[in-house]
């Protein structure tokens, strides 16, 4: 089964954020910031089984390492987060074969 | 029939409601079919406003809107913009659709609101309607029949 981010932010305790109710430019510093290795990826993409909401180019950070990734997460009424979660190596290729840049 | 979307944002400014049921009324008024998305609490605001439906006839939860969304689906995106998460759900929807695009934009704060419009304007061609605006709907009012009369012109 796919790997679902809403439910994952919903059901699991099994991520990290890193700011929250952040505008989006300042969220996008903080992942390229905070993450070494990253891609970009065009406003809409689905990612994680949800649509990337934000300014492009989009980064997401990517550690291959410790199989995580960093990226932003927008709600209309509370501004934009910064998660930083674990997934399979497969859902990072995806990630990876969609990048921009 | 031409098929307008009006992207909702936070619904906690004043006007937004108003602009939205008023805008609404505006676009029908020229033969458009239109769609508003929303948060469920937006979506309340435009049911208290509008409880026969005389305006706002179809209505759509704007997550479920976003997932589904393709391009060209509708011939115009008007977004109100009014806090950061907007600019990028508008910027997002913008590049979805790939279709003329109208972002409504206001704020107290003039400094936010210069903000709001570099955003767009760095990230799209779309066209901005903008005004230092919060409970007062006026100022942006105006701007909104000045555009939809060259619209219809």
């Amino acid at each position: 089964m796919s790997f679902c981010l809403e439910l994952h932010l919903q059901q699991s305790e099994d991520y990290k954020i890193i700011i929250k109710n952040a505008g989006f430019k300042e969220a996008k510093k903080i992942i390229e910031k905070h993450s070494p290795n990253r891609v970009y990826v065009k406003a809409g993409e689905k990612i994680l089984g949800a649509r990337i909401i934000g300014i492009p180019p989009i980064p997401i950070g990517i550690d291959d390492k410790e199989s995580t990734v960093t990226l932003p997460y927008t709600k209309p009424c509370h501004g934009t987060a910064v998660v930083e979660l674990p997934i399979e190596k497969e859902e990072i290729d995806k990630i990876k074969s969609i990048a921009i840049k | 029939m031409k098929k307008a979307l009006l992207l909702l944002g936070c619904p906690e400014a004043p006007s937004q409601t108003p602009l939205a049921v008023y805008t609404t009324y505006k676009l029908k008024e020229i033969g458009y079919d239109v769609t508003i998305a929303s948060t469920p609490s937006a979506k309340k605001l435009l049911e208290i406003s509008d409880p026969e439906n005389i305006y706002v006839t179809n209505k759509i939860d704007i997550e479920t809107c976003l997932e589904n969304l393709n391009e060209d689906e509708f011939d115009l995106l008007v977004g109100f913009v009014h806090k950061d998460a907007a600019v990028a759900y508008f910027v997002t929807f913008y590049h979805i659709l790939n279709t003329k695009s109208v972002a409504i934009t206001f704020e107290k704060d003039i400094d936010l609101l210069e903000k709001f419009i570099k955003d767009i304007q760095e990230s799209t061609e779309a066209d901005i309607i903008s005004a230092r605006a919060y409970h007062n709907p006026t100022p942006i009012r105006v701007k909104v029949d000045k555009y939809i009369k060259n619209l219809e012109d």
